[in-house]
């Protein structure tokens, strides 16, 4: 009994440590610019597939197998420099627009990503063969875990925290909550805006790409896996509040969970059990259960 | 990778643009010149695209080989390719290509959701179409029992019932059973055919879970902890897309098949990726209707295979050879229709003659049954290491024809497989 709870409870946990880097994107960027970037799934999708290039590299040039994540993460967040090219290529003159644009165009990226990455990697499937097996499984419990899952649920915890130190402890952090608060206050006291907004939607492109890489192992890569995965973050967000980090992080543990219950328990719920809650935060709580927390 | 319209259009048409009147208003003489225009319809999107690849390169490498013996009836062919999306767009892109590009026939369609709009609009416009993949089932239950220009793919759940019959024959000792399926038509109905055909064979097992998830799903481990939870003998699923490695994958991370057998009726589409080091050896594992691999394949399989490694760095899958099928068989039949002369038949003729053909196909023969059903061959085998290769292959292969796991003609999918004499 106890290893199907574990079972249970560290798969929804994996799940939700993905949910919470895209999540975690789409806030930060959210919070700060006022944009609800739905292209976050892309830039999820791209590290996927970026993941498979750098490892499929390194391996090709005799790198130690056991090191494989190094190589994996370093590209997943390299590859978020994407942001910088997104931002200042298309999303900055849309700032003052109607929020339509902005969700227009940012689903024109969707789009263009997709087509970019089919006609980069090709249309097939990719993955890293058998490299998420190579850390083995301990057993907890009773229950044998893939080792390479408890890494993915560290490095998602380990960010979480990184980011709450980072906007909490550093000057960085309170100019960032400083522009969320008040955009015009903080670009009369000489705060350079367009920094900011460059800086932070990379931060959030890099979350997602950084998401992407690491659940390459135990996945495949397919051109639309961000589609399906952008369903899930706006439930986290929508649970969690628009634009707050420590929703994402609930937001995302909230949903990774019990979509892995009601899977055990009565699958037919799977999806929909996410949608009751988010229709009962709606009805109850409209602002999410951390809405209106700046960043 | 793959060639473009543009390329292709030079490389097929020979720069003729041809003045291609209607057959049936022009004397057939007057345009013999000319190439003959097939349109093609082909999935380059989503989660099918491997699939609409596949089914595309199947026909570019037959209308290269057409071309380079004569064309058919001495007219070079010439395709028009366009995509497969939804079913409103699909239809429009259809009405296109008979309208507008005045191609003689269309093959392609893989998706049922959008070959079952597609079936009315072809009866409607009087050209033959030829599916590749796509049925015109709602569910199990046939829609156009008897239509007048479409030819449709072998029913969808083919697979699963090849399936059922071979783990009567490989997995006599199972008691329960798992099932985990996309969350559509194929997926309960492959699920529901299965656990009737087991059934029907005696088998005394009882479905322990029924998971179904929704199609596009990349993370499985939550459907994993629920199967380990239910401990059934057997697991079955008729994934057929990246899904089938990720499953895979996250299974063998758990050691999920060390305690169970398990059943793939339909992950043969995408073989390639199921490598050694996370696929065990023992399940079942379908191919669909060709096997690259077959021993007993033909010269022109292993050709294909060989040329199709070597261009694309990929073993092909199944759908190379429904679009084959297709093509060859329209070629056939507008030879048949002829009837030794040079003259191009109308349309109609080609359908009629189209009726109950066989031809030699990559995958061996296959044939059209008099009520437009695709008829052939389907590979399914038990995995192994025991292979050149870094990815599963199978042995003992198993050969079931649709001859014996597919309805006949006119009855119902249930009522079939309770009358069958176990």
């Amino acid at each position: 009994m106890t290893q199907h709870v574990v079972n249970v409870l560290l798969s929804g946990i994996f799940h939700a440590s993905i949910l919470f880097l895209v999540a975690a994107g789409l806030q930060v960027v959210f919070g700060v610019q006022k944009i609800f970037n739905l292209a976050c799934g892309s830039f999820y999708a791209l590290g996927a597939y970026v993941g498979v290039s750098a490892v499929g590299w390194y391996t090709g040039a005799g790198g130690p197998a056991a090191l494989f994540v190094l190589p994996l993460a370093l590209a997943g967040l390299a590859v978020g420099a994407v942001g910088v090219v997104v931002e200042r290529g298309l999303l900055r003159f849309v700032y003052d627009r109607d929020e339509t644009f902005q969700l227009l165009l940012t689903f024109a990226v969707v789009l263009m990503m997709e087509d970019a990455i089919r006609m980069t990697w090709g249309t097939s499937p990719r993955s890293t063969a058998g490299l998420y097996l190579t850390y083995g499984q301990v057993p907890i419990l009773g229950a044998a875990v893939p080792v390479y899952n408890l890494i993915v649920i560290g490095a998602s915890l380990a960010i979480a925290l990184l980011i709450g130190w980072l906007l909490t402890r550093t000057a960085f952090g309170r100019i960032i909550r400083a522009s969320a608060d008040n955009r015009e206050m903080a670009e009369a006291l000489g705060v350079d805006m367009r920094r900011v907004y460059a800086t932070v939607f990379t931060l959030g492109t890099a979350l997602g790409t950084l998401g992407g890489a690491l659940v390459i192992p135990a996945t495949a890569a397919m051109s639309e896996m961000g589609i399906e995965l952008i369903v899930e973050a706006f439930a986290v967000v929508v649970i969690g509040g628009l634009g707050s980090m420590r929703g994402a992080f609930v937001g995302a543990l909230i949903v990774g969970v019990l979509r892995s219950i009601a899977i055990s328990v009565y699958p037919e719920l799977e999806m929909l059990l996410i949608y009751l809650i988010v229709i009962a935060v709606l009805v109850l709580r409209p602002r999410g259960l951390f809405g209106g927390a700046a960043a | 990778m793959q060639t473009s319209r543009r390329q292709f259009l030079k490389l097929t048409g020979a720069g003729a643009a041809a003045a291609a009147a209607r057959l049936e208003a022009a004397p057939a003489f007057a345009q013999a010149a000319g190439p003959v225009k097939i349109g093609v319809l082909a999935i380059r999107a989503g989660i099918a695209a491997p699939v609409g690849t596949a089914g595309l390169r199947g026909t570019e490498w037959w209308a290269d080989r057409v071309n380079k013996a004569g064309g058919i009836l001495g007219r070079p062919v010439q395709l028009v390719v366009e995509e497969e999306s939804n079913p409103k767009d699909t239809v429009e892109r259809y009405r296109k290509l008979i309208l507008q590009d005045k191609v003689e026939v269309v093959l392609g369609g893989i998706s049922t959701g959008v070959t079952l709009a597609l079936g009315p609009v072809a009866e409607d416009l009087g050209t033959p179409w030829l599916s590749w993949d796509g049925t015109t089932q709602k569910g199990v239950e046939e829609t156009m029992p008897n239509p007048k220009w479409a030819f449709k793919s072998v029913d969808n759940e083919v697979e699963a019932i090849a399936a059922g019959i071979l783990t009567a024959k490989y997995f006599k000792g199972v008691k329960t059973v798992a099932g985990i399926n996309n969350d559509y038509s194929y997926g309960h109905d492959c699920w529901q055919s299965y656990l009737a055909v087991l059934k029907k064979l005696g088998m005394d097992v009882k479905p322990v879970l029924d998971l179904f998830p929704k199609l596009g799903v990349t993370d499985f481990t939550s459907h994993i902890a629920a199967i380990q939870k239910a401990k059934p003998d057997l697991l079955m699923t008729s994934f057929w897309s990246g899904d089938a490695t990720i499953l895979m994958k996250q299974a063998a991370a758990v050691g999920l098949f060390k305690t169970m057998k398990g059943v793939f009726t339909t992950a043969g589409g995408v073989h390639d990726s199921l490598k050694k080091e996370f696929t065990p050896e023992g399940l079942l594992l379908g191919y669909n209707s060709m096997y690259f691999d077959d021993p007993k394949g033909s010269a022109l399989l292993k050709q294909f295979v060989r040329e199709h490694k070597a261009r694309y760095n990929e073993y092909p899958p199944y759908e190379c050879d429904h679009a084959y099928f297709c093509a060859e068989s329209y070629k056939a039949a507008a030879e048949k229709a002829a009837g030794g002369s040079r003259q191009w038949p109308a349309k109609a003729q080609v359908v009629k003659a189209l009726e109950g053909i066989e031809v030699e196909s990559l995958s061996g023969k296959r044939s059209w049954r008099e009520d437009h059903v695709q008829m052939c061959n389907f590979f399914q085998g038990i995995t192994t290491h025991k292979n050149g290769y870094d990815f599963v292959t199978v042995s003992p292969l198993e050969v079931i024809s649709t001859k014996q796991a597919m309805k006949p003609a006119g009855t119902k999918l249930f009522d079939w497989i309770n009358g069958w004499k176990a």
